[in-house]
């Protein structure tokens, strides 16, 4: 280890040939040009939004909100999920989970940046953004602060992980506990985005701010096997297999709430036939994309946890990958879904011909931003495992 | 100071659109059939031919409803939307962000892109324009044929529009989402 400016311990190796080094087999060939690909999209992308603005996306009056909302939203969860996992061993004190903190922590800060990423294009003017939001706060609106608290929990999540990087335990843990409780209220917050639609019945109410802190749980889990099954290449050894069974075990417990969770949601939806929101209920679940969300982020994986009680760390990797398709799916669904009824002011001769839902589906650009978003995650996590020892201090 | 509200007595609506028009020109609205500020809209009679229900057509022109609880003004991350001095909701287009949350907010699908200032732009009872040079009426309401809409003050007693709340009945669009609207139907 070496030190770095501000007193970082980088590690001795790190420059550009070390991550230009990498072992040459087919599937880590196949990511890195995936990876690179995934940017060059975001540059391409972007440079189509600049040129374009708006008129890029496909978001219309009636669906002002797109693809890339969702993808900012599916990795701010990914970030609030890791920042929990992180959080068990560090600052709850969970000594099994302790190996897999720091990973956690630096996982949390790549997956907000990328979102932030995302975001930074679909906010019609972020500059102004930052200006406004601190000269003319408005305090009545979800946004406002869920923006500003993930820019204060992005702060100390990278303030966590430098005291991690230090091993100074004691700081981090203060750190660590006050960037969750500023994280979990972010993300409450993000729920609250859509829980405060009164005019969208589908989506009001108490459920998306508490279900959005269950399905980030959900989501950390799902992300801690995928990065530690790169980590050990599946090789996992007992210590590992150890904590990937109790987050496996955790995992069960989670998803079964959820899906109680959901199966409560859509009766109470659909139940008496409120107008508005019984038929958009019904709408959702002959959706495809419904189906996607249950099968792969939730079937698949509980059947998995299920067979031997998540003893298959491999398995579970696996069904993790799946999980995270499930989870795009679900924030993708959460998006359109909250939009897809017209507000019924009786525009049906004008502009609101039939049929009577609102279809979107995302343009190029849209699409190319947000894989770029995931390209600029993979990425900044790799270059963070080149740079910084990411595996548990002794 | 005033609290400018609406009534439309919009039986008398016959869809001629004059103050769709109306307010695309004295508004500088672009054209587009996404960017209006005002709307007739209308249902198609019950029944099938020829055995129409006549009466249960109707036209039904609309706008922001300049509500006095606005939701578009509560969930605006940067106080863009604001109440002017005259109860109307407006935007500051220097300090919208386009986050469009607004737009979701809504329940009256009463706002839209402008795509020359990429800001949200929505009905301002002609406070730009008509009001600002002295004038009593907003474009949609001078050019009715019908006399459709009565625009006023409804702190004025006296006004044309306290006078006829105050002796015709009248409804308001989805008022059990309590934004209280200062549009009028008039029955």
């Amino acid at each position: 280890m070496k030190i770095g400016p501000l007193n970082i311990p980088i590690k001795e190796d790190f420059s550009l040939k070390s991550i230009l080094d990498f072992e040459r087999t087919p599937i880590n060939m196949l990511l890195a040009v995936s990876v690179l690909a995934m940017l060059a999209m975001l540059l391409l992308g972007v440079g189509n939004y600049l040129i374009h603005s708006h008129h890029a996306y496909n978001v219309t009056r009636e669906h002002p909100w797109g693809l890339m909302i969702a993808v900012y939203i599916f990795f701010v969860v990914s970030s609030t999920g890791f920042c929990i996992v992180g959080s068990l061993g560090d600052v709850f004190g969970f000594k099994d989970f302790t190996m897999i903190s720091k990973r956690a922590i630096f996982g949390s800060i790549v997956t907000i940046m990328a979102g932030f990423t995302v975001i930074a294009f679909e906010i019609g003017h972020p500059v102004t953004m930052l200006i406004y939001n601190v000269l003319t706060p408005g305090l009545t609106s979800a946004i406002w602060w869920m923006g500003t608290l993930y820019g204060l929990y992005l702060t100390f999540m990278i303030i966590e992980f430098y005291f991690l990087l230090n091993n100074d335990m004691k700081k981090a843990k203060i750190f660590g506990l006050t960037g969750l409780l500023v994280g979990l209220a972010a993300h409450s917050n993000l729920g609250s985005v859509f829980g405060f639609l009164n005019a969208r019945t589908i989506s009001q109410g108490v459920y998306y701010p508490t279900y959005f802190i269950l399905t980030a749980f959900i989501t950390g889990i799902f992300l801690s096997f995928i990065v530690m099954g790169f980590r050990y290449k599946l090789n996992f050894d007992d210590k590992t297999k150890k904590l990937l069974e109790g987050l496996a075990k955790i995992q069960g417990l989670l998803i079964s709430i959820l899906i109680f969770f959901m199966t409560w949601k859509l009766l109470t939806d659909m139940y008496g036939g409120m107008p508005n929101r019984a038929e958009v209920a019904h709408h959702i679940i002959h959706s495809t994309p419904f189906y996607a969300e249950v099968i792969l982020a939730m079937i698949i994986p509980l059947l998995v946890i299920l067979k031997d009680f998540g003893k298959s760390p491999v398995l579970m990797f696996w069904a993790s990958l799946s999980g995270m398709v499930g989870i795009f799916f679900m924030r993708y669904n959460l998006v359109h879904d909250t939009q897809v009824k017209p507000l019924q002011m009786m525009k049906t001769n004008e502009y609101q011909l039939p049929p009577e839902w609102i279809e979107y589906f995302p343009s190029a650009t849209e699409i190319m931003i947000s894989l770029g978003g995931l390209g600029l995650c993979i990425a900044l996590y790799y270059v963070g495992t080149k740079a910084f020892d990411l595996d548990e201090s002794h | 100071m005033a609290r400018y509200g609406m009534a439309l007595d919009y039986k008398n609506c016959i869809n001629c659109k004059a103050c769709e028009v109306a307010c695309k020109e004295e508004n500088g609205v672009e054209l587009g059939a996404e960017k209006h500020r005002i709307w007739v809209g209308g249902n198609n009679p019950d029944g099938q031919w020829p055995l129409l229900d006549i009466a249960s057509a109707a036209f039904m022109p609309s706008q922001c409803q300049h509500c006095e609880d606005a939701p578009c003004q509560e969930v605006c991350p940067t106080n863009a939307t604001y109440y002017d001095e005259n109860h109307v909701v407006r935007v500051d287009s220097d300090k919208c962000i386009l986050c469009s949350y607004c737009m979701n907010a809504c329940p009256y699908d009463a706002r839209y892109v402008d795509d020359r200032t990429m800001t949200v732009d929505k009905c301002t009872f002609c406070s730009d324009t008509r009001l600002a040079r002295g004038e009593t009426t907003t474009a949609c309401q001078n050019t009715c044929p019908t006399k459709v809409r009565t625009f006023g003050d409804l702190d004025d007693p006296n006004s044309e529009i306290s006078e006829l709340l105050r002796t015709r009945d009248h409804f308001s669009l989805k008022a059990h989402l309590g934004t209280n609207p200062k549009l009028f139907y008039l029955t």
